[in-house]
């Protein structure tokens, strides 16, 4: 179910080691496979590939060919655009194994695609979307023509017949917007409706009667009284007719909400490229000591397993053999690698970068930490406090204000004059069809969402723009969000030697050139700190959990690794460089800030934001960054369950939270936090449940994209103001009877225009 | 003036028939893939012929 991105893994592993064959199992296969019958009924598989190195559309030819020269292989489609591979195969003659061969030969990449799913669900549903707005637009633009002369002429010029004929044929055209395109909002009426009739929601609770209610309305009555006028001119309902405004109104709505729909869509899109990948393989130890890679679903308790340098350990389970250090990092927050000797136990997902260890499985799938993780994530998804959106605050008041209005109107006028009663409460409920209202919202949102994804945050919930404006606290996981996930090199101490065996600079230069044969984390923080350094050395061997040994021209034996292993001597050195036994130099690691951390909790701060660190790593560290960056409230050592915990109490306390995480053990409070930010190269569950992620990974644009969720949000008020104000004006006129009908019209199309003009500055 | 009478009848007729003809292409998927047919002129091998065009002779 959770696919985890072991970061390290992926830059570890040689292709060699990721066992290609794993696909051809059919656990692992189903995933991105389904079943077709063939042109003679045959049993055929469809699979979907992602690809990768493309960089030209002739490369879909190229791909194309490759797949179509496979035995078995009975149709396939590229495509460029999508970097997708269909491809139709035969069960009998082929294996998935031998499609990602055939692209690998071909000179690129292919993963499978397990996504396509989801993909071929949201194209249906875009397909539909899409539909709905067309019926709607083309209607809306004949039903205008047909409105036309009506506006130019009086009714005297264009004569009786010719304006019933007009408003028939708008009628007609208005039919289909109805029955339709308007479905969704009819639909979301109705479930409200019926939440506040089983007496699951109250009738004044924004949550329970949105903006669909009063839009069904409006849609409603406006229809029905053009009807009537259409066909009973003169009757209860008048003689005018709004059916262009209706149409125009719906095509409107429905292509803001087409819009939110395509932006949902290149969010997902763009995870799902993230999580394809070739299936978790572990390398299994049979009772004869045959190694054979299976799908980590394919495990058993009990089974042996070995786990390569590098690779995620594939379930819980105890070291059976050997030592290492495991990066619990995402798991626990924990920056440091942890030591493990024979008889520790591994967590799944964690990742071993010691050495080569024979680990055996205890628990597996849904028992491992890992999965237990994912479904506290899933309960705090439920948990989640409801907000009401911001349009939706105003829906119900506004509801029962045109209502009580309508109904006093119609009681006043039946006392004036019985015959216009039904006309006056009809025009109010027309004129106060809420277009702009409920165009404020989304159109600005959607703008919003168009900027910031320009600026590297690209949003999943658009509701999350709300909550980033107004949350009053922001909560920062340390270790990959705050901070670079792997340490870097923060000093060299040379020890005062009578006899330094080398002066500084080639003791450095050592140092980095032994480096370079490890893949040991601290190594590579230290290849990266002093850079690549070429030196002759006659013989090189690594000493998994200990260090790097290398003889020099001269025969001397230079050591860099722990100060007890190197050079024999105690102290709390993470890494010295040692010459024949006598340590020459000390390093030290740090962590370091990620870009933009200073400069995001000082103008978060500045902001009045409260900011909160909220670590599982040790408290020495957790206190330490901390100071670093001025941030007073500190919870180190928390396990996800503390974090959750944590989080709740702020929740009651403050109000909205903003939770900025990354691993997986952030993930349950980024699913409970009102507003959740996952860092790009983060875990992918965590990734997957953000309403946001940072794809920049700079943290500086966290608060560049608050900055434009204020804006956004002062703009949705001023649009809300503007089309509150247009009803103020609209409604006195209606209830006296003296707002005549061509500028009831032109009033709605213009204020649904100035909304939808003004909400594009929030992209700007 | 006349004419309108039947002008406008047969507009509302033919706006449903265009929404039909976008039904159809939409049905088929041609908004889906926008750059693969520009994309296409790029590849090696020409696609199928329709029936109504003919193959040069070489």
């Amino acid at each position: 179910m959770c696919r985890l991105d072991y970061r390290v893994a992926a830059s570890l592993s040689s292709p060699s080691e990721v066992a290609v064959d794993v696909v051809d199992d059919p656990l692992e296969f189903g995933r991105f496979t389904r079943w077709v019958s063939g042109p003679a009924g045959e049993r055929r598989a469809e699979s979907s590939l992602q690809l990768a190195g493309m960089h030209c559309a002739a490369c879909a030819g190229l791909i194309e060919n490759a797949l179509a020269r496979v035995d078995g292989v009975a149709a396939v489609q590229v495509s460029a655009a999508s970097e997708r591979a269909s491809v139709t195969w035969d069960p009998e003659r082929t294996r998935p194994s031998a499609l990602i061969a055939a692209v690998r030969r071909a000179g690129y990449d292919a993963v499978p695609d397990a996504a396509a799913p989801a993909r071929e669900m949201r194209r249906r549903e875009a397909r539909q979307a899409l539909w709905r707005l067309f019926v709607a637009g083309f209607c809306a633009m004949q039903v205008m023509m047909f409105a036309w002369p009506s506006y130019v002429a009086t009714p005297e010029e264009l004569g009786a017949e010719m304006l019933r004929l007009l408003n028939w044929g708008s009628w007609m055209l208005t039919l289909p917007v109805m029955a339709f395109s308007a479905t969704p909002f009819f639909a979301g009426a109705w479930r409200s409706l019926r939440s506040v009739l089983a007496g699951r929601g109250r009738l004044f609770d924004p949550r329970a009667i949105g903006m669909d209610v009063p839009v069904a309305l409006g849609l409603l009555i406006t229809f029905v009284a053009s009807t009537g006028a259409t066909f009973d001119p003169g009757g209860p309902f008048g003689r005018e007719v709004y059916f262009d405004s209706l149409a125009m109104f719906v095509s409107f709505l429905l292509g803001a909400r087409w819009v939110e729909l395509k932006a949902r869509g290149r969010a997902a899109e763009q995870l799902e490229r993230a999580m394809a990948r070739l299936p978790e393989t572990a390398w299994r130890v049979g009772p004869d000591g045959a190694v054979s890679a299976v799908s980590t679903l394919r495990l058993h308790v009990g089974d042996l397993v070995r786990v390569p340098l590098g690779q995620a350990f594939p379930a819980d389970g105890v070291l059976h053999e050997g030592r290492t250090e495991a990066d619990e990092s995402l798991l626990t927050g924990e920056s440091t690698p942890v030591a493990k000797a024979e008889g520790s136990p591994v967590v799944a997902g964690s990742v071993n970068v010691g050495s080569p260890v024979l680990v055996r499985v205890e628990r597996i799938g849904g028992d491992t930490r890992l999965e237990g993780i994912v479904s506290m994530m899933k309960s705090a998804l439920a948990q989640r406090p409801a907000a009401a959106r911001l349009a939706d605050r105003w829906a119900p008041p506004f509801l029962w204000t045109v209502l009580l209005l309508a109904a006093g109107g119609a009681a006043a006028w039946s006392l004036i004059d019985p015959s216009r009663a039904v006309w006056v409460a009809v025009s109010v409920l027309i004129v106060t069809c809420p277009c702009a209202l409920s165009l404020a919202a989304p159109a600005t949102l959607v703008a919003a969402a168009r900027g910031m994804a320009r600026e590297g945050v690209l949003l999943q919930r658009l509701d999350a723009i709300e909550v980033l404006a107004r949350a009053r606290h922001a909560v920062f996981d340390k270790t990959g969000t705050l901070t670079e996930d792997r340490p870097t090199l923060a000093g060299v101490r040379l020890r005062p030697l009578a006899q330094p065996a080398a002066d500084a600079a080639t003791l450095r230069c050592h140092a980095a050139s032994l480096a370079g044969w490890s893949q040991h984390p601290l190594s590579r923080a230290l290849v990266a700190g002093l850079g690549e350094a070429p030196a002759g050395w006659v013989s090189v061997r690594e000493v998994p959990g200990a260090g790097v040994e290398g003889v020099d021209a001269q025969g001397r034996a230079w050591r860099l690794g722990s100060p007890a292993w190197a050079a024999g001597e105690g102290g709390d050195d993470a890494v010295v460089l040692a010459c024949d036994g006598v340590a020459q130099a000390a390093f030290d690691f740090d962590e370091t800030l990620r870009k933009g951390a200073d400069e995001a909790v000082s103008r978060l701060q500045a902001e009045g934001v409260q900011v909160t660190l909220l670590s599982g790593d040790r408290a020495a560290r957790a206190q330490a960054l901390a100071a670093r960056l001025g941030i007073v409230r500190v919870q180190a050592g928390a396990s996800p369950e503390a974090k959750l915990a944590a989080l709740a109490a702020l929740q009651s306390a403050d109000g909205p939270v903003v939770m900025v995480g990354d691993g997986v053990n952030d993930a349950p409070v980024l699913a409970r936090a009102d507003a959740s930010l996952a860092m790009g190269q983060g875990a992918l569950v965590a990734r997957a449940q953000a309403d946001a992620v940072v794809t920049s990974s700079r943290l500086d644009d966290i608060v560049r994209a608050r900055a434009r969720a204020r804006r956004a949000v002062a703009i949705v008020k001023q649009n809300l103001v503007m089309s509150a104000a247009y009803n103020a004006t609209c409604i006195p006129l209606a209830l006296v009877g003296w707002l005549p009908p061509w500028a009831a019209g032109l009033g709605m199309a213009l204020s649904s225009l100035v909304v939808i003009v003004n909400a594009q500055r929030a992209a700007r | 003036m006349e004419s309108l009478y039947l002008l406008i009848p047969l507009s509302a007729l033919i706006v449903l028939g265009i929404i039909a003809v976008f039904g159809w292409a939409l049905n088929r998927g041609q908004f889906e893939d926008l750059e693969r047919e520009g994309e296409r002129i790029l590849t090696d091998e020409p696609g199928p012929l329709d029936a109504g065009q003919a193959r040069r002779e070489d």
